[in-house]
């Protein structure tokens, strides 16, 4: 791996301003991706997490905005306004493929469409092309099925044909937001097992964003743990499953199923994400933290470096706070 | 929009406290008081209710030519006396100039000033009644009703906040205030100033004799019309020859024009209200029945609807306010009551067509198997299950279609049809309007119209507003796309 | 395929809606209060049995009232359509409808251009600039002008026109091609010459603009909402993270699916347009249908009526099958959901 990340996000702050607030989604979240390099991005539902993936590509819709920070696509800040001279180079896959494909045109036209901008492939040649991506992508029939309309692909197939429209771009990073979830189990295995298949073929780099530790166990190199629009824990992936460090990567751990003795109740984090409306003067997850101590309501803990190049957002593991704070 | 509250905004919040709740009455027995506050702003009307409701009595009963118009009209006499606080008699702007100081007007006021105090009187008095009810709401929200929360409440708050509904809601409450009112807020009556102006007299200063004088108002009238320019106009705002205050001015009859938009507006509302409601009745049990049993019912109430709907709304009115001109039916309140059952009849598809997709989904849910699966009676489910979800897109599209009412109304009296003269009706003033636009009597085409457009953006307004309250999501295009619009138009007049 | 099956059955319905609404306008005009012979007839023969009689039997009321009724549609069917009793006493029904029908198609055609052109490229405008001073502007505009009445914007767009030199400075009347009157019908015998074609447009100009008012409203009104709601739909998103231009982003995949929801709007504007002919036409005193029906029915020539309302109804059914042609060519879902 070369020195450079392929991509870097650097506190980033996106803020959604509405009538009566402002609400921070992502307030200071940093991390890295490097080439081939599969990174996931784990959260619950409205941590921020979708629209960090949004930010990447310049896709934040009114009324929120990028408010703060840096996104470097090899050392050069798309938060300038860059996007453009760099469409292709990242592509996306959303959660809902039925809603990722235009209704009005077939398959091949919006394939094709990709192909003409990135590969500058035109008419029959781009066809053939057309058809070659969606046979890598696993669907069968690729020569009529590129001629069809969205509306007659399952679920699955549409998912197959967007990843088939991002690698048209020829991306050298696809991010994917939630990919699987709108999918039946057994076709969220395959998606996996095709985005693997297609890293090892073609050197991609991957952001997998899921709220599904199990996929993120299965699909990634290294893991971004957010909650309320701040990165709380990065690890490898095996380090983090093996020593969760931060009090909230180990109630997700635990919650899920299989993972603790059957017999018992499957533990669950009460309470729901809270919406950042200001910068953080305390630790978010302390309401809900089971070990939250009285400074986690007054100071807002910094990333602490634990062994290996991991590190956690937590008092327990600030050495000058943990000591000397009386646990709760 | 933390700026757009109304009047009512501090306390209606969800978590009153008891401090704060005491604020709204302090008083140890709330409801007597809230009560007693109801009956005296009821005081101030009485009389001009029993009057009013006497009035529609007897004018059904002489029109339907049944028995016992002499009894009612007796009544009616007794009702009239009742005191009105409220009325033209307590604060009168119709007086004389007698050379030194007005006579007859309120506290011998200039007939403008009079009129204007009324008028805001009477508003007040509206709002008054309007914020009496708003406190009734509140109080029972917070004493009687035994959920602390209910979704209703968020509908109302969202209500609140939204600018644009507020607005519709302001321009329909002036609306509906100035067709109560109707008779207490004219300088004049139809009474006197149009249907009877030959038995009417009026005092008033000959400037050229220098002295007062009396005349038949029907003649005064004749020396007040607007045909024109200059001599021949008597614009808004202005005085006639014979001291009266004309706010609108005056139609080419010489009549006054505020009085007569202001009969008119009642007549609008209440042939809208018949209208909306009837067709109401009929589209949510259309809509029930066809979303419970679906299939060939539901089918076949798509092809009378189609059917219905092709033919164009306003010319099947036409079509049928001809047809239908000399039967009993037409007699009624001036032929607004058949333009009503007219409009109803060929207006509930497109109320129908719009209640039919939310029906249906309704009809999905799994809560109306299981009263299917214990067997409970079609009409109950229909009533307990399926209406109380649809309700919403009821004063949706309510608010909507009076709108249309009102436009497609004008438009007929426009035409000639519908109401019939001398009944004031906003479509006849614009028709009787038409050939003086171009001369200085512009105002009697113009200001009827400029009401109709503001009264129903208020409809559409209103409309909107509950619409996102109720669900702010469902801006959809395809939601109101189909034929909200078209309701909301009148057929196209 | 299934797009020909869709329109086959889409046709197939109309048939039956077609039948309804004509049976019910029978039912109407000739089960209804109204004895239609005595309304043909003047003061005067409405006390001459004879005359009554005849007239009766012209009508075929001597008939039991279901022969009636299958004669009436019979000859409804085959445009056997007789001739007109009180208004242009005498003259055939059929040609009085080929004479005025055309005023009345050119006046519509012009509304719905204009309703088109302005109101769809206002609203895709706002759309796209939502929450901006022009979209207020543009909204607020358009909800106002939607609630305007024909009859009264068209009575001040006629004073305003006439009195044109002295507002804006130019005539109206002769600016261009010299008109005649600013009310009245257009002449359309000379279409097919540049200056007639553009004498008759200039001539209903007025009445377009104001007949299409409330269509205009609408389509902007959807056609922002649209708009606004395909904007942030995932797949235009997704167009712009694959690099298409924001030219190609708005033309071809804004437009084309926010048009979906307008198909309806501009056809069920037929509604408002054929109802609103009527209110126009007397405005700007144009010969078309619409004043043709007014005038039969405030004259009493009630066979006319009825004739007339026939006429309105295979226009609207026509209009709403055009309605489905246009959703099968914009929306390639159209009959293949099991609609």
């Amino acid at each position: 791996m070369s020195d450079e990340p392929l991509l870097s996000v650097r506190d980033l702050e996106v803020v959604f301003h509405t009538e009566r607030e402002r609400i921070h989604a992502v307030d200071g979240v940093t991390f890295e991706i490097r080439e081939g390099q599969t990174v996931g991005l784990v959260g619950e539902s409205g941590s921020g997490k979708s629209v960090t993936a949004r930010s990447i590509l310049g896709l934040v819709d009114e009324p929120g905005r990028i408010e703060g920070g840096e996104i470097l696509y090899r050392g050069e800040d798309l938060t300038e306004d860059n996007w453009a001279d760099h469409r292709g180079d990242i592509a996306i896959v959303f959660q809902d493929p039925t809603n990722s494909l235009n209704p009005v045109y077939t398959i091949g036209n919006q394939i094709e469409e990709a192909l003409r901008i990135h590969q500058d492939l035109r008419g029959r040649a781009a066809t053939d092309r057309a058809i070659e991506l969606l046979e890598d992508v696993g669907i069968p029939d690729a020569p009529r099925r590129v001629d069809e309309y969205p509306h007659q692909l399952s679920g699955g197939m549409a998912q197959r044909a967007v990843i088939a429209m991002a690698l048209a771009c020829d991306p050298d990073l696809l991010v994917c937001d939630e990919p699987t979830t709108a999918l039946d189990v057994t076709i969220q295995a395959q998606i996996l097992d095709l985005l693997a298949e297609l890293q090892a073929e073609q050197d991609l780099a991957i952001l997998f964003i899921t709220h599904d530790m199990g996929v993120i166990e299965d699909a990634t190199d290294w893991v971004n743990v957010i909650y309320a629009g701040e990165v709380v824990e990065r690890a490898p992936t095996e380090a983090l499953f093996d020593h969760p460090a931060h009090p909230y990567t180990r109630a997700l751990l635990e919650s899920i199923p299989g993972r603790t003795d059957p017999d018992e109740r499957l533990p669950t984090i009460e309470g729901e994400v809270p919406t950042p409306t200001g910068p953080a003067t305390d630790c978010r997850f302390a309401p809900r933290c089971p070990e939250a101590f009285e400074d986690c309501r007054s100071v807002a803990p910094e990333h602490v470096s634990l062994d290996g190049d991991r590190s956690a957002a937590c008092l327990l593991h600030d050495p000058a706070r943990s000591d000397g704070g009386e646990r709760q | 929009m933390a700026g757009a509250h109304g009047p009512s905004s501090d306390a209606a919040d969800d978590e009153v406290t008891p401090e704060t709740a005491s604020t709204i009455l302090p008083t140890e027995s709330p409801t007597l008081v809230w009560v007693g506050l109801g009956a005296g702003l009821l005081a101030f009307e009485v009389g001009a209710l029993a009057t009013f409701l006497v009035a529609i009595l007897s004018d059904t009963l002489a029109a339907a030519s049944l028995p016992g118009v002499g009894f009612v009209e007796g009544i009616e006499a007794a009702a009239r006396q009742l005191p009105t606080l409220l009325s033209r008699e307590t604060v009168p702007n119709e007086g004389y100039w007698n050379g030194q100081r007005w006579v007859g007007t309120f506290l011998g006021l200039r007939p403008e000033v009079a009129w204007g105090i009324r008028v805001a009187l009477v508003y007040l008095y509206a709002l008054a009644v309007a914020g009496w009810a708003v406190l009734g709401y509140r109080l029972y929200r917070r004493e009687y009703r035994a959920a602390d929360w209910t979704p209703r409440d968020d509908v109302i708050d969202r209500f609140r906040n939204h600018g644009w509904g507020l607005f519709g809601l302001a321009v329909v409450f002036m609306f509906v205030v100035m067709a109560v009112f109707a008779p207490a807020l004219g300088p004049t009556t139809v009474d006197k100033n149009m249907r009877n102006s030959y038995d009417n007299e009026l005092t008033y200063w000959d400037a050229e004799t220098d002295s007062v004088e009396t005349i038949l108002v029907g003649e005064a009238n004749l020396a007040s019309q607007s045909r024109g320019d200059g001599e021949e106009r008597v614009g808004p705002m202005e005085y006639d020859d014979f001291g009266r205050f004309h706010p609108f001015g005056t139609l080419p009859t010489g009549r006054d024009l505020f009085t007569f938009i202001a009969v008119g507006s009642r007549i609008s509302l209440v042939i809208g209200l018949l209208s909306v409601g009837l067709s109401v009745g009929v589209a949510t049990s259309l809509a029930l029945i066809g979303a419970y049993y679906k299939g060939r019912v539901d089918l076949g109430m798509v092809l009378v609807s189609d059917g219905v709907m092709a033919m164009p709304q306003l010319l099947l009115l036409i079509m049928l306010t001809t047809v239908l001109k000399d039967t009993w039916v037409a007699g009624l309140y001036s032929g607004a009551f058949l333009l009503a059952l007219i409009f109803a009849f060929t207006g509930w598809t497109y109320m129908w067509r719009s209640l039919r997709g939310p029906a249906l989904q309704v009809s999905e849910r799994q809560w109306i198997d299981a009263a299917k699966s214990f067997g409970q009676r079609p009409r109950t489910i229909m009533r307990q299950h399926m209406l109380p979800y649809i309700t919403g897109y009821l004063l949706i599209y309510g608010s909507m279609t009076l709108g249309g009412a009102i436009i497609a109304i004008a438009g007929l009296s426009f035409l000639g049809l519908g109401v019939s003269p001398p009944t004031p009706e906003w479509g006849r003033a614009v028709n009787l309007g038409q050939e003086y636009v171009d001369t200085g009597s512009w105002h009697i085409s113009l200001i009827p119209g400029l009401l109709i457009t503001l009264v129903v953006t208020g409809f559409n307004a209103l409309g909107d507003g509950i619409r996102d309250a109720i669900d702010p999501r469902s801006d959809a295009a395809g939601s109101d796309a189909d034929d909200g619009a078209a309701a909301g138009r009148g057929g196209g007049a | 395929m299934s797009r020909l099956r869709y329109i086959a059955k889409r046709v197939a319905l109309s048939v039956p809606v077609v039948w309804l609404g004509t049976t019910m306008t029978w039912a109407i005009i000739y089960l209804g209060p109204i004895d239609p012979a005595t309304r043909l007839l003047s003061e005067g023969q409405t006390q001459n049995p004879a005359a009554y009689e005849a007239a009766r039997t012209q009508l075929g009321l001597d008939q039991p009232p279901l022969q009636h009724y299958f004669d009436w549609m019979g000859s409804l069917l085959t445009f056997d359509l007789g001739q007109t009793w009180l208004l242009y006493q005498g003259s055939d029904v059929n040609a009085l409808i080929l004479d005025f029908l055309p005023r009345t198609l050119w006046l519509g055609f012009w509304s719905v251009l204009i309703a088109v052109c302005i109101g769809v490229p206002l609203g895709f405008y706002a759309g796209m600039r939502s929450n901006t001073a022009s979209d207020y502007v543009a909204s607020m505009g358009g909800i106002v002008w939607r609630a305007m009445p024909n009859f009264w914007l068209g009575i001040m767009l006629l004073a305003v026109l006439g009195s044109s030199q002295a507002i804006f400075g130019f005539d109206w009347q002769s600016l261009w091609i010299e008109l005649d009157a600013l009310t009245g019908s257009p002449d359309l015998s000379r279409l097919h010459t540049v200056e007639g074609f553009l004498a008759a447009t200039k001539k209903v100009l007025p009445a377009a603009i104001v007949l299409g008012s409330a269509s205009m409203g609408n389509e902007m009104r959807i056609g922002r909402t649209a708009v606004l709601e395909v904007r942030n739909e995932d797949y235009v998103d997704l167009a712009r993270a694959k690099g298409v231009s924001e030219r190609a982003l708005v033309w071809k995949h804004i437009f084309r699916n926010a048009l979906i929801p307008l198909v309806p709007i501009i056809t069920s504007e037929a509604f408002l347009l054929i109802g609103g002919s009527v209110l126009v036409e007397t405005v700007f005193s144009i010969n078309g249908i619409g004043l043709l029906f007014f005038n039969a029915a405030t004259q009493g020539d009630l066979p006319l009526v009825g004739t007339l309302m026939y006429v309105f109804i295979l226009l609207i059914v026509g209009v709403n099958l055009l309605q489905d042609v246009l959703y099968t060519v914009i929306d390639p879902r159209v009959g293949l959901e099991g609609a």
